[in-house]
């Protein structure tokens, strides 16, 4: 069984560290997804959120691993964006975000074969970064964490597995997948070698 | 990829954003009474199945029994009823559904959301409590008849003089539960932050922990979001409570007596009748007026009524001293 199913029925069955796993894992990753959707709109992106982890809750039950579980949330989450702003139309200028583009969405949410497109040269470089940073959620929230606190906070190995709970060793191994399944995710989606994606962000 | 590419390519996109802490803790709090709620139906239907396969074991009558006493309780029946919703007031059955705009009238249902904007303000009336009122920028949810769970904004809930001393209604925010015991009382919730006002009777707090705090009638209670609880005094009347005096639900004084709408004028002004002597109070138990005082505030229903009558009164402090003067045989 996977980890994620492991952790819905663990949830289910009421275990609150279960909960406290489940909302550490996907509250931040969900409301980065909602929040360009929303303009930017911080209370929007909170009522959304909440109804669609809510929402995704409820019916956990049903999920089937056909995609990965952020995915499948990432999907309730994108039609409480629409809902809100259908009933608010607070948002009159519906947000077409380069990640929601169908070939990008294909990208990112099936993550299968590069496309054949030269994305660094068709979008500016604040697209790209955030597109980077869309990338570093689609991975395990572990994953992401460790990689940016490592590559961005300057974090040891040791602290990592502290802050994970896991130790030294386990920490270090999760870095090595982490850093693999990174890669292989921004080639994915870019077309292009991290120098590549690195130059054109100007690093 | 090198790790020097990895971390060109990290530092040059920037670090992810993340949802400001009160957000956050919020949106933790409301999920997690939500989940509970999902686990004890998971757990309620897993009794009930568990039930079921030991019922058919052995008699067919004895599982239609089962089936009939298994249904859910409560479910989508009308719990409340819409009394007073001002301007912008919404009502939604359940997460994946729109909101509706709400009218006074409409008939609530278990489950459902009713959330108040900028200038809306509503009045609920739910059985045996006189009122529940929601503020301006408010949302509850309706879990049962007696179980309010709010997530933003204030509520006041008047119990009203004849519900029971000890009565069910619970209402919950995301830092913990309120049972009051006979009273009037707001809660008014700010992120994870409760403010509790008591204006009449004596309140329960218990926190998520099982920690009980009691507050009493002209006090104050503030939850802070570490639950860490403080007390002050509170004023029973006064400018904080003017909100609710737009959300009173009307009241018909046709052919009753003139007590029992000073009574009902004192209980929304949060100021005691008293009377200058026992005589008056006698007198004002006999008056039965007519008339209708619709569309008017407590105080102004209050200056109509006994302009029509013999009787003074001046709102004095805490008090609504009724005073001097011969009563009339009614007003009309």
């Amino acid at each position: 069984m996977s980890e994620e199913k492991q952790l819905i029925q663990r949830m289910l069955g009421g275990d609150e560290q279960a909960f406290e796993a489940f909302f550490n894992a996907y509250f931040p990753r969900v409301y980065r997804f909602a929040l360009p959707r929303l303009n930017g709109d911080v209370e929007a992106a909170r009522e959304v959120v909440q109804a669609a982890l809510a929402k995704a809750m409820r019916r956990i039950g049903d999920f089937r691993g056909e995609s990965a579980l952020f995915t499948w949330i990432c999907q309730i989450c994108r039609r409480e964006a629409v809902d809100y702003i259908r009933s608010r139309r607070r948002h009159v200028k519906h947000l077409v975000l380069i990640d929601d583009r169908p070939e990008l969405r294909f990208a990112i949410e099936a993550i299968e074969a590069p496309e054949e497109y030269d994305l660094v040269r068709q979008y500016g470089r604040a697209e790209v970064g955030r597109l980077v940073r869309v990338v570093l959620d689609r991975l395990p929230s572990n994953y992401g964490d460790a990689l940016e606190w490592k590559y961005m906070e300057g974090s040891s190995v040791e602290e990592i597995g502290e802050r994970l709970g896991i130790g030294t060793i386990a920490a270090q191994s999760l870095l090595a997948r982490a850093r693999i399944a990174f890669r292989e995710a921004l080639e994915q989606v870019f077309g292009a070698e991290a120098a590549d994606i690195a130059a054109s962000l100007g690093a | 990829m090198s790790d020097e590419d990895i971390a060109r390519v990290l530092k040059a996109a920037g670090p992810r954003e993340h949802a400001p802490a009160e957000v956050e803790r919020a949106v933790r709090e409301h999920l997690r009474g939500e989940w509970r709620e999902i686990v004890a139906e998971r757990q309620g239907r897993r009794r009930r199945w568990t039930g079921f396969a030991l019922a058919a074991s052995v008699a067919v009558a004895a599982v239609s029994a089962w089936l009939l006493a298994a249904q859910p309780q409560g479910a989508a029946e009308p719990v409340a009823t819409m009394a007073v919703a001002l301007d912008d007031v919404r009502v939604r059955g359940s997460w994946w559904d729109g909101w509706e705009v709400a009218t006074a009238g409409r008939t609530l249902k278990a489950g459902e959301s009713i959330e108040t904007g900028a200038n809306g303000r509503a009045a609920l009336s739910l059985p045996g409590i006189a009122s529940a009122r929601l503020d301006h920028d408010t949302r509850v949810r309706l879990a049962s008849a007696d179980r309010i769970l709010i997530d933003r904004g204030a509520l006041y809930v008047d119990a009203g003089l004849e519900s029971p001393a000890d009565s069910r209604l619970v209402v919950e925010t995301p830092a913990g539960a309120v049972r009051h015991v006979g009273t009037q009382y707001e809660v008014r919730v700010d992120g994870r932050a409760v403010r509790l006002r008591v204006r009449e009777g004596r309140v329960e707090w218990r926190s998520p922990s099982g920690a009980v705090e009691r507050g009493d009638a002209g006090e104050q209670l503030t939850i802070a979001a570490d639950g860490a609880v403080s007390r002050a005094g509170a004023a029973r009347y006064g400018e904080t409570w003017d909100w609710i005096a737009s959300t009173t639900p009307a009241i018909d004084i046709e052919g009753r007596p003139l007590a029992e709408f000073l009574s009902w004028a004192g209980r929304e002004l949060g100021r005691e009748v008293a009377y200058e002597t026992p005589g008056l109070a006698a007198d004002a138990a006999r008056i039965v007026v007519h008339g209708s005082v619709a569309g008017l505030t407590p105080a102004e229903a209050l200056d109509a009524v006994l302009a029509t009558t013999s009787v003074r009164g001046r709102l004095d402090k805490e008090r609504i001293l009724i005073t001097g003067g011969q009563l009339g045989n009614g007003t009309d």
